[in-house]
């Protein structure tokens, strides 16, 4: 029982972090109706950012983490200008085109300047942990695990009461009736893709803390980034958190109780039936 | 690449082109993961080629039946991809018209690889695939300079018959990849006639980042050591997640890879400490070797031009270009079966160790236990102590 508790707090707390991973994937896709394949290589970026503003500033990783997040929301931005509006509006295969290549280019980039060496964000504090009725919680994923909560609250808020997050819900139902009422789209693309972007870029930095960075973590990453966000329900930031949760959950279960190498089967085992399920989450959205 | 750099380069290729006109040239072509996942450890095998095939050209080339040869090295990016790595040795025997081939990284590339050069009848030395899986099928065309998977826990298991604790009970991971399958398959073999008990057998995904239900596990069943074989990111990951999940092996824990890399000890920094591990190679003066002087003078060599340290991966892959070297000067001609016949009877004194292949044509080399202490790699254990251990190592709340 012990050993079930253990699992189970294993699994939320990683599920907080993949959720926060799904989000930005979900809001891009959702307003965008861009499948952002470069998603898990802006994550590696931001972990990459994260990872040198603490080993070459000395800046805590919990307090750089709006800093990296503002360096990806404005790389994010000005992708969406300079190129994805481009064709954001043309066939999705273009987008899809689009966004594989700066994948592409970003992780060989990445390799040219940073090398494939691994990285880790080591603060002291990152092995640290408390034990709570037997059950071991360490304090960087709890930590990583109440980011990803805040930032999807606040994602919610944001989308929910300002006018800028009420401009990008409109755009994303009905693009002719928000322009009429005075939205520039392009602008609110930009936006939409920068925070998407920033979003990344904090799953990155949180990566890095539990887990390592090299410029090849990407391509798992997006993978699982799709699966959570189309469990969550793309741009609905509780839900992707939820979706999150899910897949953490039934990973650790599933590694515990069938078999360790079965965890990519239940990933895309939970999108197949989702998609037998729901298919109309995928096809009336996306 | 700045253009002052790139002009000396352009220079200096178009001069070695000029003067190599009219001497006679061996080509030796591999496909190595330059890049992506495995490109970490790729970087062995391109640079451990590159070297010692510039320091045997240094040296006067290889001599085959009275004339002098200089060696070509043609090396393709596999980018990790075990299909287009295939592809890449096809086009290296077919368009190319390489020689001999030298191998890739790690056991699953090599054993697609291979078939490769047995399908042309064209020997492959390749210093980067342990498994026996590749040297099971019956393969007269590859040769092998890693020391079998199966026996990589071997030195260590007999250390543990030594040590005071005496261990008894052994928690076993390992990754589902061809290597570490091979490990896994021999590790249990070796620890039933050695009377240890597995209280936990898990094997993992290949790539796994996380690592919590089996450590969890792990720290429920209590283990005295725990015998871990994979690649360095899951190590990596492996350590740090039982910092975090606070689990400790009661006796020590060991690592078939990552240990001897200085990466390993960047990356966890004071994490690194106390974790054992395995080596078919260390860099010292004993090893001597015909091109570079010895083992110390090519690890000298090696940071000075690439500006990292060598592992066993480098010095291997140093091995099976000397191998090639070797068996061509004793053939006396280019023709690869009598290279391959030539490769089967070599033996000699390398930087790597002892060469010599067995009949299924992998070498045997003993494995050298090694603890990090210090932020150091010190030798433990090959037939007995010659290193004093830091055992128990203590849990994580007492480091």
């Amino acid at each position: 029982m012990q050993l079930f508790g253990q699992i189970l707090v294993n699994g939320i707390l990683l599920g907080g972090l993949y959720g926060l991973m799904g989000l930005g994937m979900g809001l891009v896709w959702g307003v965008l109706k861009i499948v952002n394949l470069a998603h898990g290589a802006l994550i590696m970026l931001g972990g990459y950012a994260l990872y040198f503003l603490y080993t070459k500033a000395g800046v805590d990783p919990f307090l750089g983490l709006p800093l990296a997040m503002l360096a990806m929301f404005v790389l994010g931005y000005l992708l969406q200008t300079l190129l994805l509006n481009l064709i954001v509006r043309s066939a999705q295969l273009n987008t899809l085109l689009l966004t594989f290549g700066l994948d592409v280019v970003f992780v060989y980039m990445a390799q040219l300047l940073f090398t494939a060496d691994f990285r880790t964000i080591n603060p002291p504090y990152a092995g640290k942990n408390i034990s709570l009725f037997g059950v071991t919680v360490p304090y960087a994923q709890l930590g990583a695990f109440g980011v990803a909560v805040l930032l999807a609250a606040l994602l919610y808020l944001v989308l929910d009461k300002t006018r800028t997050g009420r401009a990008i819900r409109a755009t994303a139902q009905n693009l002719v009736a928000a322009r009429l009422y005075g939205v520039n789209p392009k602008r609110i693309y930009a936006i939409t893709f920068g925070t998407g972007a920033a979003l990344a870029g904090a799953a990155g930095g949180l990566y890095g803390i539990v887990s390592q960075i090299t410029p090849y973590i990407g391509v798992t990453l997006t993978a699982k980034s799709f699966v959570i966000a189309i469990l969550g329900g793309l741009d609905k930031p509780l839900g992707v958190i939820g979706g999150g949760l899910v897949l953490g959950i039934a990973e650790a279960m599933a590694a515990l109780y069938l078999d360790p190498t079965y965890t990519d089967i239940i990933s895309f085992g939970l999108l197949v039936l989702v998609l037998i399920a729901r298919p109309a989450q995928l096809l009336g959205r996306a | 690449m700045r253009p002052t750099k790139f002009l000396v380069l352009a220079l200096a290729l178009a001069l070695s082109g000029a003067a190599s006109g009219q001497e006679k040239k061996i080509a030796l072509g591999a496909a190595v993961q330059l890049t992506g996942r495995l490109a970490n450890t790729g970087r062995y095998y391109g640079d451990g080629y590159q070297i010692t095939v510039d320091k045997i050209n240094q040296k006067g080339g290889v001599t085959v039946g009275g004339t002098k040869y200089q060696l070509a090295l043609r090396i393709y990016d596999s980018q990790s991809d075990t299909n287009l790595g295939v592809r890449q040795y096809v086009q290296l025997l077919t368009q190319d018209k390489v020689n001999f081939l030298l191998g890739p990284f790690s056991s699953n590339d090599a054993l697609d690889d291979s078939s490769v050069a047995e399908k042309y009848q064209v020997p492959m030395v390749q210093g980067g695939g342990a498994s026996t899986q590749i040297f099971s099928r019956g393969y007269k065309y590859v040769f092998g300079t890693l020391p079998p998977a199966d026996d990589y826990f071997s030195s260590t298991i007999k250390m543990m018959g030594k040590l005071d604790p005496k261990p008894k009970t052994v928690a076993l991971v390992a990754a589902d990849d061809s290597f570490d399958v091979s490990v896994a398959n021999g590790t249990r073999k070796l620890l039933k006639e050695a009377g240890l008990e597995l209280v936990v057998d898990k094997q993992f995904r290949e790539n796994n980042a996380d690592f919590s239900s089996i450590l969890s596990l792990v720290k429920s069943k209590d283990p005295d050591v725990i015998l871990w074989a994979g690649h360095e990111g899951e190590a990596l990951n492996f350590i740090r997640q039982a910092k975090s999940l606070d689990v400790n092996p009661k006796l020590f824990y060991s690592f078939t890879v990552g240990v001897p890399t200085a990466d390993f000890r960047k990356a966890l920094g004071k994490d690194a400490e106390y974790a054992f591990g395995m080596t078919p190679w260390l860099p010292e003066k004993e090893l001597e070797d015909d091109w570079f002087g010895d083992a110390e003078q090519f690890d000298k060599e090696y940071q000075a031009r690439f500006k990292y340290s060598p592992d066993y991966h480098a010095a291997s892959a140093a091995a099976d270009v000397e191998t090639f070297a070797k068996a061509i000067a004793a053939a006396g001609t280019l023709d690869p079966k009598k290279v391959r016949d030539e490769i089967a009877k070599v033996e000699f004194q390398s930087l790597y160790g002892h060469i010599k292949f067995q009949p299924n044509g992998q070498i045997s080399l003993p494995q050298t236990v090694i603890q990090i202490q210090d932020a150091k790699v010190v030798p433990i254990y090959t037939e007995d102590f010659i290193g004093k251990p830091r055992y128990p190592i203590p849990p994580w709340s007492k480091r």
